[in-house]
This record gives structure tokens, sequence and C-alpha cells, in this order.
């Protein structure tokens, strides 16, 4: 009965000090947390999920703000952890520029995490780009894992197609300018630029692909329906052919058997695949690999929308000629 | 006519109407029936003409805002128009809102299983099924004595934790989660009375839009301390949560909380997340006391740095609450994760990571002293990781711990083969040695089998 009495004073007194310290902790943190609600600054803050959103939105901001990446250049966006250091980016940002067709839902948690409603779905800092595009390879039938890791909404690669760009700026542009109506004419100026820019270059890669028109081309990933369709050049397979699942045997030999009937010359690798199973493929139908970055900054000089697509068109349309 | 043809010809009249009579009468209940039936039938095809015309209207309202380049009305909105009460089934089914009532044909259709979508049906949140299976072979004298890694189950495979997760927005201020889990429990006195633990692991609400940048939730969780305390059984690294958790803390580690915690991400260049909590004390082994009037309150302080391929995370932690036997009890933890990630594909990746805990807990004296005695124990354990492509990764861990009030302590060594078929489907292989002193005095060997599945819908990985 003693040792009971004595360890209840001692606790009390404890619990006491306890209390003491926890308030102090909770105003500290308090006070810490307040310049959060600092006044937003005149540039913008913009927050793109994946490396080609970022390049664009890069294009359409200029000087008027900061636009960061949530991804690393070169990383492959299937496979994402959530870092910490993402946490940040999304508390910074004013406006977030999504995909839209859940190659970036990994930024949903993130979102959650960071403290920053605004940037919740479904809220008016959030453009998702992808909104009025006309979304290719859509699933129609029930979708489960038994189609491997796949995007029931459509295939999200729709930047690879420059026909896209006119209405995922407008809607870049438009996400803004809801946040930041005094800048619309500016970005609107930059917008028109950038789809000049962009017009002009089409013209050359359509060029430089004509001589490849209708040419049948296979990929590792499903990332290139939408530049097949821009560049004329003909899907014949894909030999990851359930995303995110290794092929089985069976399926590439019937895809090498075609390979060989339509005389197929590239096989396309995204840089962060391996390149093992793709080069067992192309040596037995007589093609070769070809890695190319599939979003801008993955190598040094492809940081912009442009430069990007030069890159891969010189590089493919070199494989395809040779 | 003579008398008795009289007679008979009466007869013959009674007879004959005594016959035409119910007929009669029968003919007029048919009749009745019939103009019944037909009544019904009016009222059925107006109802149906009025459910038809309200689906065309719908149908109509659709079409000229997607024609308009709008996004169709949320479907409560069109509803809402055609009928007043779209909550209940029958208003909804008219305004074609909800699927129609499956005919005898329908149900003798062969049917999918679960799917993540399909065409024209929405589901408004995410559902996912985690199953962990593990097999824990070791000797005839550990399954004897119920002292190896998973006390009670050696030498059997059995279903530590299969899951149903359920998650998403409640509306677009907070997100909810709720997970059930079903385990086999270690076996008691007799062999055959194994059972499935079926419980509610977690049910909370995350509040988003709270002011100061704070995120709250509440309910039932999985408390933020120290590093690998958050990650649930079947994400685990290794197969076995460490000794040291396990010691601290029980097989679970420190779960199934209920109370309320806020966490910050501080305005600053890096990351630095304060997370603090107040909670029951629900926690058998550590914190039991299962009272707001003597809480577990909780803390973790939690920075990451990343240079390029490089990152590093570091979290302080601390828990101080009561013992089911009322004495004070706080345990401090540090932890340390380092990662590098190659760029380009990826991989391969190497892992580093490490915790240390330390427990301050008072408890009863031993037999002929008075008072309490104060008890300060520590443990810890590193691991290194190297996944050599999505597929392939091997490991090692060792684990050092003291027993929180015990005199004892243990270490272990736990080399492991991990091989992930898909994103959805993991094997691993691990051995564990294992050599105790004091009250868990004993020298262990044992193999874990490890298969875990995830259907449907799956939570980001984590740092």
């Amino acid at each position: 009965m003693d040792r009971a009495k004595c360890g209840y004073t001692r606790n009390r007194a404890a619990d006491r000090s306890l209390v003491r310290t926890l308030t102090t902790a909770a105003l500290v943190l308090l006070a810490a947390a307040l310049p959060a609600r600092a006044p937003a600054q005149a540039r913008l803050k913009v927050l793109a999920t994946l490396p080609d959103l970022w390049a664009i939105t890069r294009a359409l901001v200029g000087d008027l703000g900061d636009v960061q990446v949530a991804t690393r250049p070169g990383q492959n966006p299937h496979d994402l952890e959530i870092r910490p250091s993402q946490i940040l980016l999304v508390k910074r940002a004013e406006i977030l520029v999504r995909n839209g067709l859940d190659e970036d839902a990994w930024i949903d948690p993130v979102i959650e995490s960071s403290g920053n409603p605004r940037l919740l779905r479904g809220a008016p800092s959030v453009v998702e780009a992808v909104r009025g595009v006309d979304v290719l390879k859509v699933r129609t039938g029930p979708v489960d894992r038994s189609l491997g890791d796949v995007h029931p909404g459509g295939n999200p690669h729709f930047t690879l197609d420059p026909g896209t760009l006119p209405v995922v700026t407008a809607n870049i542009v438009a996400g803004l300018g809801r946040l930041r109506p005094d800048l619309v004419e500016r970005l609107e100026q930059n917008r028109r630029r950038f789809l000049d820019e962009v017009a002009a270059a089409t013209r050359r890669w359509i060029e430089a692909l004509a001589p490849h028109r209708g040419a049948g081309v296979v990929s590792y990933h499903d990332s290139w329906p939408y530049f097949y369709r821009a560049f004329g050049l003909e899907e014949v397979g894909v030999i990851e052919d359930r995303p995110g699942v290794p092929p089985s045997p069976q399926h590439l030999a019937g895809l090498i058997r075609q390979m060989r009937e339509r005389r197929v010359k590239v096989v396309l690798v995204e840089s962060w695949y391996p390149t093992d199973t793709p080069a067992a493929v192309a040596r037995a139908a007589g093609a070769r690999v070809l890695v190319i970055p599939q979003s801008p900054g993955a190598v040094k000089g492809t940081e912009t929308y442009i430069a990007h697509l030069d890159a891969v068109i010189g590089a493919l349309s070199r494989a395809l000629a040779e | 006519m003579p008398r008795p043809a009289r007679r008979l010809f009466t007869m013959l009249v009674i007879v004959v109407l005594s016959c035409i009579a119910p007929l009669g009468f029968a003919l007029a209940d048919d009749a009745d029936a019939l103009r019944r039936e037909l009544q019904q039938l009016r009222e059925q095809l107006a109802t149906l003409t009025q459910s038809y015309e309200q689906r065309l209207k719908v149908l109509g309202n659709r079409l000229e805002q997607l024609e308009r380049g709008r996004a169709p009305a949320p479907a409560s909105a069109a509803g809402t128009a055609a009928t007043p009460a779209v909550s209940t089934p029958t208003a909804a089914t008219e305004a074609g809102l909800a699927p129609d009532v499956p005919t005898l044909a329908d149900l003798a259709r062969p049917r999918q299983p679960f799917a993540l979508a399909q065409p024209g049906r929405v589901l408004l949140f995410d559902i996912g099924v985690g199953g962990d299976f593990v097999a824990d072979v070791t000797s005839a004298t550990r399954e004897r004595r119920h002292d190896g890694t998973f006390a009670g189950r050696e030498n059997r495979l059995f279903p530590r934790e299969v899951e149903l997760g359920l998650f998403g927005r409640v509306d677009p201020y907070a997100s909810a989660v709720v997970r059930i889990s079903a385990g086999e429990e270690p076996a008691g006195v007799e062999p055959s009375s194994r059972e499935l633990d079926v419980r509610l692991d977690e049910a909370n609400v995350t509040l988003l839009s709270l002011p100061l940048g704070t995120t709250a939730r509440f309910g039932l969780m999985r408390p933020r301390f120290g590093t690998l305390n958050t990650v649930h059984q079947d994400d685990l690294p290794q197969v076995d949560r460490p000794n040291v958790l396990t010691r601290f803390f029980g097989e679970e580690g420190l779960d199934g909380e209920r109370g309320v915690e806020a966490f910050w991400v501080l305005p600053l260049s890096t990351y630095h997340e304060l997370a603090l909590g107040v909670f029951d004390g629900d926690n058998e082994v550590a914190f039991g006391r299962g009272s707001l009037r003597d809480p577990l309150v909780l803390g973790r302080w939690r920075t990451f740095w990343e240079l390029d391929e490089h990152g590093l995370q570091l979290d302080v932690s601390a828990a101080t609450g009561f013992t089911s036997d009322d004495h004070r009890n706080t345990v401090v933890g540090v932890g340390a994760k380092y990662k590098w990630i190659a760029t380009g594909s990826g991989f391969p990746v190497f892992t580093l990571a490490g915790e240390a805990l330390a427990g301050f807990r008072r408890a009863d004296a031993a037999a002929g002293e008075t008072g309490d005695r104060r008890f300060e124990r520590w443990g810890g354990y590193l691991y290194g990781q190297y996944d050599l492509d999505r597929r392939w990764a091997v490991g090692l861990r060792g684990d050092w711990t003291e027993l929180p009030v015990a005199r004892g302590r243990e270490w272990a060594l736990s080399p492991y083969v991990q091989f992930k078929p898909s994103e959805f489907l993991r094997f691993r292989v691990q051995y564990k040695h294992t050599e105790g002193r004091g009250a868990v005095e004993r020298t262990a060997d044992e193999l874990f089998l490890q298969g875990s599945f995830i259907l449907g819908a799956h939570p980001t990985e984590r740092f």
C-alpha cells in the first residue's frame, strides 16, 4: 500500500512537469508553423508532378514564377516511392499541374501529408492537364491486376504528341489564371509563342521521320502510342505486354515472329528500364535496341520540350535509316 | 299437364338453376378480376411511361451538357431534378442512377471478381486486400517451449495478417482509412485451439484543411513513433519486426492506439516534420493504462536530406505513459535511414537503416523490498539491403536488445533474400540465429518463409 501511494505521488508530480513541457512544445510548434501563412509572393510557385509537364509549364510561366518538379528527370514515375522532400515541394507550391490519368497518383498521399489543402484533388489550384485530350487505349472491359499495373483511364503519355499541346497548355494557363488573373494576358502571350515554336519544330520532326512513315516499331513499355500517331509510325507490339509484369516467353516468341514478318528495325527502350530482355528480343528479330529518354531532362541538354523531342526524333530517324 | 309431369318439370328447373347460378356468380367474379388486372396493368404502364420519360429527361440533360463540352452534372443533381427523393432505391432506379434489380438470368451468368474499374460504375473509395503468410521452421525444442520468434506458431505456415483496407476521401476536407485484419493466434494450452483473431486494426479520419498548415487525425491508428514502428506488418523490410520493437512494444509494435495526433511540416528550407499525439494507452506490453486521465503522449521529429541519388532520414521520438500496473514508462527512440538509388533505371538500390530505443520504466520491486524500481534498458537494430533490380534483393539485419524489465538480453543475425515477381506479389526467405541470456536464455535457429500479396488498390511506397 505504501509503495502504491509513494508511486502515485511521484507520478502526479511528474505529470504536472510533463503537462508543462507539452504545453511549451505545442506553443513552439504553433509559432514555428505561423510563417506558413505569410502572404503569397508576387511570383508564381508552381509544382508539376512529372518532367514533361514541368518542361511545358516552364515554357508557359517563363519569368513569371518558379516551376518545380516532384520527380527527378529520368526517374521512372511508375516505380516511385514517396520522399519527404516531395512533401516539402508540395507544401511550398501554390498550384499543382498533374497528369490526370493516375500516372502521378502517388502525389495524393504526399499532398495529404503536406498540410497544404490548396493542392488537394478537386481544388481550384489543381490543373489536370489531360482534360479535353483525345485519350488513347481507354480500357473498355473489366480491369483488374491480371492486366498488370494498368491505367484504367487510358494511356497517360499524351504529351509525346505535339498535337495535344494546344489543349494541355490551355488547361495549364486556365489553372494559373484562376490563381493569378492579373497574369493571364502574359501567360497567354507565352503560350502563343510556345505553340508557334512547337508548330515550327513539329514541321521539322515530321520531315525528319517522313521517309519512315508507316514503319513498324516495338517498345519495352507502352509509352509511345501518341508519338506513333503524331508521326505516322506503327506500333507492332510492346515487350512488357502487362505493365509492371515481366513478359512471358510465349508473348516474346509471338512478338519476335511478328517483328520478323514486319521487318521491324527498332526496339525503343525508355532509359529507366533494363535492356537485357529488349536486347534479346531485338537480336532474335534482327532489330536494334534504341535507349531513349521518355521525358525531358533525363539527358543533359534535353530539359525543354522541344530539345527533348529533337533528341528522341533525331535518334529514332537515324536508327530507322540504318 | 298431369301432376307428376309438372312436379318432374319443376324439379328439372330447380336442378338446372342450381347448376347455372354458381356459374353466373363465377363469371361475374372473373369479370371483376379481369377489370382489376386491367386497372393494375394500366397503372404499371403509366408508372413505366413516367419512369422512362424521367430517364430520357436525365439522359437528355446529360447529352446536352456533354455537347456543350462540360462534364456531366453529378448524378444526384440530375436525379433531384427528376425525382425529389433520390435517396430511396425506387426513385434512384427511376432516375437511372442505381443498377437494375438482377434477373435470374443475370444471377446465373458467370460474374467477374472484384475489378478496379468497370465502365459506367464508380467506386468512391479504394479497396485493397493484403495477405501475409509466414512459415517459421525451427527445432522441436523451440516448438515445445513456444519461444521462437513467432511464439506458439513454430513449425507452422500461418496467416500472420490478412487485411482488408478501405481508404479514400470523406469529403473535400478529410480522408479516412479503415483496416480490418485477421491473423492466427498463438497456440494455447491445447495445440488444436488455434483460432483466427479478427480485429479492427485502424479506423481513423485525417483532417486536411486545418489552420496553420496542421494535419490531424483521430481514431484508432498506428501512431507516428520511430522509424519502423509506423510500417505495417506486410510492408516490413524483413519477415519479422526487429527484436527491440517486439521486446519493448509486443509482436506488432506500438499499434492500435486510440487517440488524436497532429503533425506539421515546418516552413523551413529543409524538411522538418513534427508530430504530437495523445492516446488512451492500450499497448499491453508498454503502456496499458488505457485511460485519458493517464494518457500515452507521443512526439516525433523527423528530418530528411536529399542530394542527387542519396537520401538520408533521421528521426527522434519519445513516448511516455503508464503501464497497466500504474507505473510511469518512457521510451525514447533515435532512427536513421540512408538510401542510395542509382540514376537512370532506379536500380540497384542500397539501403542502410538502424534504430535504437531506450526505456526508462518503473516496475514493482523484487519480493521483500518496498517501493518500486527504476529500469533503464535499451536495444537496437541495423540492417542493410541491396536491391539488385526490381525483382531481387538481399539483406542482413543485426539485433541487440535488453529486456525492458526482466534481467536478460539477446542478439540475432538475419540474412534474407527477397523476390518480387511483380509489384503485388513478394516472397522472402530469411534465416535467423538468436542467442539469448538471462530470462530469455536460449539458442534458436529459425528459417522463415514468407509470401505476401496485394489485391486491388495499394498505397504508394514511402522512403
